[in-house]
């Protein structure tokens, strides 16, 4: 542990970044990952509310949205949840797309 | 083509008073889980390692070592600083929000009389060296900060409650224990007046004069002035005759001083003071053990406090004795029920009520 020179003003360097993980990568994608966190949550609200008042003009029913898909709605769902989690989960393969250069 | 750089600071797209209120509500949720989860968490871990290690840990030092490869304290870490600075700065930070609201909360300022500002005073170093709580730009510097402080203070503390009248009433009732009825009350390092409004309510009889470097603050605190005369000046050097006042209080102040400015306010504090005058600080200094400090100045970096460390490795008694003051008194403060108790579990502050009378 240190004391800054309290006389000394200047040692403050500015805005200077503070890193707590061995790899600072993991710091900024953390900051990356709370940021996205905040985001979702943002739109979560949004939602809620949108729910809240959709349902007090009666263009939604709640109970129909919590309830789970029947088996028609879960099936339209198939095809774009398969799509979605191959294009998420495809980067750890490490697997590129195009011809071209190595590193 | 404007051909300046690209400013990082450019106001972003206005967001709507719902998201900002939705940003906000969940860091503040990370926040509280970070007090009541991860600190906890942290200091099972630390006493686990420290019942296995070779040599009792006993300073700062020790429990950094021991927790230096401990990843729970990485994420601790990084939680503390980075929830801050999401707080703060940012698409949902309160800067930005407050910037976007920057017409209407000048306008509420222009109501504000009852501050007497000195444009000329010039600001010390070390305060303008570092924009502490990660405010950026600091308390004093923009038009807004005050109300942009005020927002933050009210999840500073988020398991106190918004408005920490639990603390603040707390802290009052110790004042007038130590000084019953004072006549002339001087709160130093005022801020937007969260500390003065319960004493001036207390001692609603009172002349309270209320002191800080912030202009953006005092504006803030004087749209609600009541008995108190709010105004710009250091509190380490003040226009008042000596001897002028009964009671000398601040409250979280002295942390954010280097010691050459703490010593000169208590002095000053005991040069304002009438003899037998009192002077009550509530502020961060007893800990109860080695784990608590290294928490403490760690969060004192975390936080761009770097003079939380320094106060508390001042001799504060010998330092009051030598400015004039006797009766020293430092003791623990209970913030709120049960806040000293061996089974209290989440992280707070070490709060400190440090009392003294002048000579």
């Amino acid at each position: 542990m240190h004391s800054p020179d309290p006389a000394a003003a200047s040692s403050f360097t500015p805005r200077p970044e503070q890193t707590f993980f061995p790899d600072p990568s993991v710091d900024r994608a953390m900051g990356v990952i709370m940021a996205l966190a905040t985001e979702v949550y943002v739109m979560r609200d949004r939602q809620f509310a949108l729910e809240r008042m959709l349902a007090a003009r009666g263009i939604v029913d709640v109970a129909q949205l919590d309830a789970e898909p029947s088996a028609a709605d879960a099936a339209a769902m198939a095809a774009d949840r398969e799509a979605f989690v191959a294009h998420l989960m495809s980067s750890v393969l490490g697997m590129q797309a195009s011809k071209g250069v190595t590193a | 083509m404007n051909a300046t750089a690209p400013n990082l600071h450019s106001p972003a797209a206005a967001i709507s008073a719902r998201s900002f209120a939705a940003g906000q509500s969940f860091i503040t949720a990370v926040k509280v889980y970070w007090h009541v989860e991860l600190f906890p968490a942290l200091r099972a871990e630390y006493e686990h390692r420290a019942a296995a290690a070779a040599v009792k840990p006993e300073s700062v030092d020790d429990v950094g070592r021991l927790l230096q490869d401990s990843t729970l304290h990485q994420y601790f870490g990084w939680f503390e600083r980075h929830m801050q600075r999401f707080k703060y700065a940012g698409r949902y930070g309160l800067v930005a929000w407050h910037r976007q609201q920057r017409a209407e909360l000048l306008a509420r300022l222009d109501k504000a009389a009852a501050v007497e500002l000195h444009p000329e005073l010039e600001m010390p170093r070390y305060y303008v060296g570092c924009d502490i709580h990660q405010h950026p730009g600091g308390v004093w510097s923009d038009d807004v900060a005050g109300f942009v402080y005020e927002r933050a203070a009210s999840t500073t503390t988020p398991l106190a409650g918004s408005k920490h009248a639990d603390l603040h009433d707390r802290f009052t009732d110790v004042i007038e224990r130590a000084c019953a009825k004072p006549k002339r009350v001087l709160d130093m390092g005022c801020g937007f007046g969260k500390s003065t409004r319960p004493i001036a309510e207390r001692f609603s009889d009172a002349r309270i004069d209320a002191v800080d470097l912030s202009a953006p603050c005092l504006q803030v605190a004087a749209l609600d002035a009541r008995n108190v005369r709010y105004r710009q000046m250091d509190a380490a050097a003040t226009d008042y005759p000596d001897a002028h006042f009964d009671l000398v209080t601040s409250t979280m102040l002295l942390h954010e001083m280097p010691p050459p400015v703490i010593e000169k306010t208590l002095a000053e504090a005991a040069r304002v003071l009438k003899p037998g005058g009192k002077m009550i600080h509530l502020d961060f200094y007893h800990f109860a053990d080695p784990f608590q400090r290294f928490i403490h100045y760690t969060h004192g970096r975390r936080n761009n406090e770097p003079f939380m460390e320094p106060l508390a490795e001042m001799d504060l008694a010998g330092t009051l004795e030598h400015v004039g003051f006797k009766n020293v008194r430092i003791e623990p403060f209970e913030e709120t029920d049960g806040a000293l108790a061996s089974d209290f579990q989440s992280w707070r502050f070490p709060w400190t009520v440090i009392t003294a009378e002048r000579a």
